[in-house]
C-alpha cells in the first residue's frame, strides 16, 4: 500500500508545480522558471525545519512567501519583454537558479553531524517527517490537503472577476488593455502567485524526498511543469491534475516495464498528444460536452 | 594580463559555435515567430549521425563526417519541423513550443540510449596545431572551428541577400501576409528555413565536438540555453547580432571560467543576460518597431 501512497504524493507535488505553471500560462505567458522558485522553496523550507528547528507549517509558509517573492523580482525585469521572449528569460533564469544552489554551499555542525546544503552533494536529511513519526500516509494527506487547497483557490479564481482579468489578457493583450487593464499588474500578479504555489510545492517536495539535489530541478522539471496545463487544456484545473495522474501515473510508473524505453516514450508522446490535440485533453468542446453530462446547463460555459 | 587576452581569444573562437546556435533560433523566430526548443538538441544529434559514417568507414576523414553532420542536422530540421510545426494550427503557439520541447527530450533521450549515456570521442582536424606569438597561442582546432562557422555564416548571408530564396525567407519574415498575396509559398519557405537551420545547427555540433573532443547528450541543456541568451542579446530575430552575441558570449564566459572556475561561469553568463534585459531590452540589433 506504501507504494500507491508514495506514488499518491508524486503526483500531489507535480500537480502544484503544473497550477504553478497554469495561473501563469492563463496570462498567455510561457514560463519556464517554475522549476526555479520550486528550487527556492525547497531549500528554504529544508533549511528551516533541519538547520533552524522550524516546524512544518511555518516552514511551508516562508517557503511560498519567499517563492512568491522572488517570482515577484522576475516578474518585473522579465514581463517587460513579452511572450517568447519570456520563455528564454525564465529558461535562463531557472538555469540560474539550479546553478546557484549548485555552487551553493552552507553547512552547520548539529550534534556532531554536518548538515545543510553542500553544492553538488545536494542537501541530505531533511527528516522532519521520520522524526515525527508521520506514516507514509499521513504525509500523502497532508499533501493532498495542499493540492485541494490550490486547486480550490485556481477554480475559485476562475469564477471571480480575477479570473475573467487573467483570461483576458491571456486571449488579447491589447484588447484587455484598451478596456483599462494593467498589463503588468496582472501578469506580475499571476506570476507571484505561481511562484507561491511552487515555492509551497518545493518546501513539500524537500520533506518527503529527504534529500534535494541541483540536478531535480532541471529544465526537464520546468518541461514537466508546463506539460501539465498544456497537455490537461486550460480550460480547467482539472485538466492539469488529469495531467499530472497520466504522466506520474502511467507514462512513468505504469510503464516502467518499458525500462529505457519509456523515457523515450514520453518526448514522442507529447509531440503526438500536440498534433492530435492541440489544445489539451479537456479544451472547450469537452468541457462542453462534460457539463452537458452532469449539470445539464451547458449555457452558462 | 596574457591569462586573460588568452582566455579571451579562445572564448571568442569557441563562441562562433554559439553564433551558429543563436542563428538557428533567431531564423525560425524571424520567419514564424515561434521557438524551436528542440533546436540545439537536433544540432546536437546531427553531429551524433555524423558519426554513423566512423561506423561504416572506419577511419574516414574528419571532414567526411562533419560534412555527414550538416546533412544530418538539416534532416533532422525539416522532420522537426514535420512533427513539431505542419500539422499543428499556427493560432496555438503553446502547442508547438510544447511540441519541440517534447521533440527536445526525445531526441535526447534517443542519444543517451544509443550512446549508453557515456560521452564518445569526436575526430578533430589541426589539433596538433599550434600557432605561437611569443608566449601567446592560438590553437589550431579551435582556429578551424571559427574559420568553418565564419564560412558557413558567409553562405548563409549570401543565401539570404544573393538568392530568390533567401528573398522569399526575408519577406515572409517580415509579413508574412503580404509574403503570402505576392504568391510566395510560405509553407514552403518555412520547411526550408528549417531545414537551413538545421544544416547550420549539424556543423555546429560538430565543431562543438572536434573543439571539445567529446559530444554527450549532457551538452544539449547548456546549449539550448546559450544559444537562446545570444538570441536574446543579439536581439531576437537578428542574424548580424547573433553572430556578433554568440563571439560576445563565448569571449565573456571563458574569461570568466579562467577567473571564477568552470561550475560558476555560467552563472554569470545568466547574470549577462539580466544586465541586457534591464538595460536594453531589445538585444543589440533590435529590429526596428516591427516586434510583435
Amino acid at each position: 500500500m506504501d507504494f500507491y501512497f508514495g506514488l499518491a504524493q508524486i503526483i500531489g507535488v507535480h500537480t502544484l508545480i503544473g497550477l504553478s505553471a497554469y495561473i501563469v500560462l492563463l496570462t498567455g505567458q510561457v514560463s519556464l522558471a517554475q522549476a526555479g522558485f520550486f528550487a527556492v522553496g525547497a531549500y528554504v523550507a529544508g533549511m528551516l525545519t533541519v538547520l533552524a528547528g522550524w516546524a512544518i507549517l511555518p516552514a511551508l509558509a516562508a517557503s511560498a512567501v519567499l517563492g512568491a517573492v522572488v517570482a515577484c523580482a522576475v516578474g518585473f525585469p522579465a514581463l517587460r519583454v513579452k511572450g517568447l521572449m519570456l520563455v528564454i528569460v525564465t529558461l535562463a533564469f531557472g538555469e540560474g537558479v539550479r546553478l546557484f544552489f549548485f555552487n551553493f554551499d552552507y553547512q552547520v555542525a548539529k550534534g556532531g553531524v554536518k548538515l545543510g546544503p553542500l553544492g553538488s552533494e545536494g542537501f541530505r536529511q531533511i527528516r522532519y517527517f521520520p522524526e515525527n513519526g508521520w506514516t507514509t500516509m499521513d504525509v500523502m494527506l497532508f499533501i493532498w490537503v495542499f493540492v485541494t487547497l490550490a486547486m480550490a483557490l485556481l477554480w475559485w479564481f476562475d469564477r471571480s472577476r480575477y479570473g475573467a482579468v487573467l483570461r483576458a489578457v491571456g486571449e488579447d493583450e491589447l484588447a484587455a488593455q484598451s478596456v483599462g487593464l494593467n498589463l503588468t499588474a496582472v501578469k506580475v500578479s499571476a506570476m507571484t502567485i505561481g511562484g507561491a504555489i511552487a515555492g509551497l510545492g518545493g518546501g513539500i517536495y524537500a520533506h518527503y524526498t529527504t534529500h534535494i539535489e541541483h540536478a531535480s530541478f532541471g529544465i526537464l522539471l520546468a518541461t514537466f511543469a508546463l506539460a501539465y496545463p498544456i497537455l490537461g487544456g486550460l480550460g480547467s484545473v482539472f485538466g492539469t491534475l488529469l495531467a499530472a495522474m497520466f504522466v506520474q501515473g502511467f507514462l512513468v510508473e505504469g510503464l516502467r516495464f518499458l525500462g529505457d524505453w519509456r523515457n523515450l516514450l514520453f518526448g514522442a508522446l507529447i509531440v503526438l498528444a500536440m498534433n492530435v490535440r492541440p489544445k489539451g485533453f479537456l479544451d472547450a468542446p469537452t468541457l462542453l460536452g462534460l457539463k452537458r453530462l452532469f449539470g445539464g446547463k451547458s449555457g452558462a460555459a | 594580463m596574457l591569462d586573460f587576452f588568452q582566455s579571451l581569444s579562445d572564448g571568442v573562437l569557441f563562441g562562433s559555435t554559439y553564433a551558429l546556435i543563436g542563428i538557428g533560433f533567431t531564423l525560425v523566430f524571424g520567419v514564424m515567430h515561434k521557438l524551436n526548443l528542440s533546436y540545439a538538441a537536433a544540432s546536437v544529434g546531427g553531429a551524433y549521425c555524423g558519426l554513423l559514417v566512423l561506423q561504416v568507414f572506419a577511419g574516414a576523414p574528419p571532414v567526411v563526417v562533419f560534412f555527414c553532420a550538416f546533412l544530418a542536422g538539416g534532416l533532422l530540421g525539416w522532420l522537426v519541423y514535420l512533427t513539431c510545426f505542419h500539422f499543428i494550427p499556427i493560432s496555438n503557439p503553446l502547442a508547438t513550443l510544447m511540441a519541440t520541447v517534447g521533440m527536445l527530450l526525445l531526441i535526447d533521450e534517443i542519444i543517451v540510449h544509443l550512446t549508453a549515456g557515456m560521452p564518445v570521442g569526436y575526430p578533430a582536424m589541426f589539433d596538433d596545431v599550434m600557432l605561437r606569438m611569443g608566449e601567446f597561442t592560438v590553437r589550431g582546432d579551435l582556429l578551424m572551428v571559427f574559420a568553418v562557422s565564419m564560412l558557413c555564416m558567409g553562405g548563409l548571408l549570401a543565401l539570404l541577400y544573393k538568392t530568390r530564396l533567401g528573398l522569399a525567407t526575408r519577406a515572409v519574415s517580415q509579413q508574412t501576409v503580404a509574403a503570402l498575396l505576392c504568391g510566395i509559398r510560405v509553407g514552403q519557405v518555412n520547411a526550408m528555413t528549417f531545414v537551413i537551420t538545421g544544416l547550420l545547427g549539424g556543423i555546429a555540433g560538430a565543431m562543438i565536438g572536434a573543439s571539445v573532443g567529446t559530444l554527450s547528450p549532457l551538452l544539449t541543456t547548456p546549449l539550448t540555453t546559450k544559444g537562446l541568451i545570444v538570441t536574446v542579446i543579439g536581439g531576437l530575430g537578428s542574424v548580424p547580432g547573433a553572430i556578433i552575441a554568440g563571439l560576445l558570449v563565448g569571449g565573456f564566459e571563458n574569461v570568466l571560467q579562467q577567473y571564477r572556475g568552470v561550475t560558476e561561469r555560467d552563472l554569470y553568463v545568466m547574470l549577462l543576460l539580466f544586465v541586457f534585459l534591464v538595460f536594453r531590452p531589445g538585444g543589440l540589433f533590435a529590429p526596428k518597431g516591427g516586434r510583435d
